[in-house]
């Protein structure tokens, strides 16, 4: 090692590893570069090392100066090299001649503008957040978002809105009526499946007919409610999210705003009071869909006749508070499915990157809500007495 | 009595604004100000902050730091009433043309009038298609955003920035995207409204055919101390400028004569 820093490096690039070479007495100190510098090799950690050390032995001189060896050969890494060297000279306040360097790796050197100030002023602005800090952040603007979003619906009420009716019913017939097939499809499987997996453990109790009680209260307490959420959150939220996302990135939103129109009002209330409206009655429909999908498992699978499994679901409806206690939740539903949406939508970043992270945790963040709160309505219900 | 004069013919004045995104600074004390039927252009190299200027003075994002003072009233000191007032009177278009998507080209130009005037349907339809005959889309008002090219978007941005007949206009790179003469068509409409409406004009542009073609003034931000580096006309500036970048960026990195 010893060897490498005080003679220079062998001729004719015989061996083909970079080398420095330190030479000169205690005040100036000549430095030289040889070998053959490729990004395709991998010695440049070796000659950190090697510079490193040599700084800490040799602390006294005042002046550095650069130059290469003939037969050596270069590319950028030697200038990301040299430009680090001459970036710890600069800071320990040496001074460093360059004159001896070839032309072109000079206007190189001083195209990269590697000093070290800059570098580091980069890294100052950097920060780490603490995740909790940055919760409450998240909380206090969401509720500042639902307050806007109470002030604009009490503008429409009053009739000041600006809200296009026509937005309202674009969103009600994309939100409600396109979801109708794929309602159909996962509330006919649901009430199926729930009835197939009742008969099994009603079967040993002799009480197969139950299967229809099972099924028309679970359908309309529980399973409508949440099957449509949960189908809307992924379907419509999402669509919102992307939707109110992309008029962001365009600078729509800023638009808007510059000619004194909310976005509020104009684009988040049509769509979350179209869910609003839309996931009960979408909703009511699933009930009605996944109790005909255990009639089918009824009829086909148990052999009751159509009228008798019809008697028991009627009997086991036999209050109403049933269903509306299912429409209720799914109004609730519905509004946080919308407000989530819009709310991702709105604040997402300006990049597309930031478009599919809001997407994504609209999706979740509303799931989870609806679950939440579907399970405190149950915790209601029951204490209650309400069920 | 002069002073008095003076502050009322300042249509717009940034004193010392300073803006970050989060602990990203984006502009530093920055101060200039923008005269009644002046049109100001604002230059600098990519990132410098132009577009945040422009955000800042037409009250989209709240400077962490200064006063934005419209007519000698601090903006972000009024209140909602007073701001929604304050805008009206400016029109902005924006870099991609900003038009709302799931509106007909007719239907952009006239929410704005819907939403601020009290005319009837077929005025507001009178009125919209003049402002789209004004920048040359004739004949497209039933186009939506989608089926335009990128500089026709932007010249339907400039028909919905001018909807309700603003006294300032703020315009983000209007030409960029933009063949030679229809930009030089820009240009001479801007000059033309001027003239005529003396409708005040802040314009980001790179172009420097423009930039002397339109300008009556000129304020250069620097994109690496993010600071108001140097203003005046763009003669002045390239002829005279203290700060070689100055004179660089206007005469296009040729020494200046």
């Amino acid at each position: 090692m010893t060897n490498l820093h005080h003679t220079s490096s062998p001729k004719n690039g015989e061996s083909k590893k970079p080398c420095i070479a330190f030479s000169g007495d205690g005040d100036a100190v000549v430095c030289r570069f040889g070998g053959k510098w490729s990004l395709n090799d991998d010695f440049r950690d070796e000659l950190q090392q090697d510079w490193k050390s040599y700084l800490k032995r040799n602390s006294s001189f005042n002046e550095m100066s650069f130059e290469l060896e003939e037969s050596v050969q270069w590319d950028s890494t030697l200038v990301v090299f040299l430009s680090k060297m001459i970036g710890t000279l600069d800071a320990s306040g040496k001074k460093i001649v360059l004159n001896d360097l070839p032309e072109g790796l000079r206007s190189l050197l001083n195209m990269s503008g590697l000093s070290p100030t800059l570098s580091k002023n980069q890294y100052a602005n950097r920060k780490l957040y603490f995740p909790d800090l940055k919760f409450l952040f998240f909380a206090s603007r969401f509720v500042s978002f639902w307050g806007e979003w109470v002030l604009a619906f009490s503008r429409l009420v009053c009739g000041k809105s600006k809200m296009r009716w026509y937005d309202f019913a674009e969103a009600a017939r994309s939100s409600g009526a396109s979801a109708l097939p794929i309602v159909t499809l996962i509330s006919f499987l649901t009430g199926l499946t729930m009835a197939f997996v009742g008969s099994v453990q009603l079967e040993k109790f002799n009480a197969k007919i139950y299967v229809a009680d099972l099924v028309s209260l679970a359908m309309v307490r529980e399973m409508g409610a949440l099957m449509v959420a949960i189908i809307m959150a992924g379907r419509t939220g999402a669509a919102f999210a992307a939707e109110i996302g992309n008029m962001k990135l365009n600078e729509e939103i800023d638009s808007l705003r510059t000619f004194g129109i909310s976005p509020i009002d104009f684009l988040v209330l049509p769509r979350t009071l179209a869910l609003f409206l839309m996931t009960p009655l979408l909703t009511l429909y699933a009930d009605v869909v996944g109790m005909l999908g255990g009639l089918a498992v009824g009829t086909q699978v148990m052999d009751f006749s159509v009228l008798h499994y019809f008697e028991q679901t009627q009997s086991a409806l036999s209050s109403m508070w049933e269903i509306f206690s299912g429409l209720l939740k799914s109004l609730l539903f519905g509004l946080i499915i919308g407000l989530v949406g819009c709310y991702k939508g709105l604040n997402a970043g300006s990049n597309s990157a930031s478009l599919g992270k809001a997407v994504t945790s609209a999706v979740v963040l509303s799931i989870t809500l609806i679950v939440v709160c579907d399970a405190m309505f149950e915790i209601i219900f029951s204490y209650l007495d309400l069920r | 009595m002069s002073e008095a004069l003076e502050k009322v013919s300042k249509v717009l004045e940034l004193k010392e604004v300073g803006l970050s995104y989060g602990d990203h600074k984006v502009l530093e004390k920055v101060s200039f100000a923008v005269r009644e039927g002046d049109c100001v252009v604002v230059i600098g190299g990519s990132g410098c902050g132009k577009s945040t200027v422009l955000k800042a003075m037409t009250g989209l994002l709240e400077p962490n730091g200064g006063k934005v003072m419209v007519r000698g009233r601090d903006y972000w000191a009024s209140d909602s009433v007073e701001r929604s007032l304050i805008t009206k009177e400016f029109g902005v278009l924006f870099q991609g043309g900003a038009l709302w998507s799931s509106m007909s080209l007719m239907e952009n130009v006239s929410l704005p009038l819907k939403t601020h005037t009290a005319l009837g349907d077929e005025e507001i339809a009178q009125i919209a298609s003049y402002k789209l005959s004004l920048v040359g889309l004739r004949g497209f008002e039933n186009f939506y955003p989608s089926e335009l090219s990128g500089g026709m978007k932007k010249r339907a941005g400039l028909a919905r920035a001018m909807a309700l007949d603003p006294k300032v206009l703020f315009l983000d790179e209007p030409s960029a995207g933009l063949d030679p003469l229809t930009s030089r068509r820009l240009d001479d409409l801007i000059n033309e409204l001027k003239e005529s409406l003396g409708i005040t004009f802040v314009v980001i542009t790179h172009e420097l055919a423009s930039i002397f073609e339109i300008a009556d003034y000129a304020v250069f931000l620097d994109a690496e101390t993010k600071t108001l580096i140097d203003q005046g006309t763009p003669l002045q500036l390239l002829h005279s400028s203290a700060h070689d970048q100055v004179r660089a960026f206007l005469s296009r990195g040729n020494e200046t004569p």
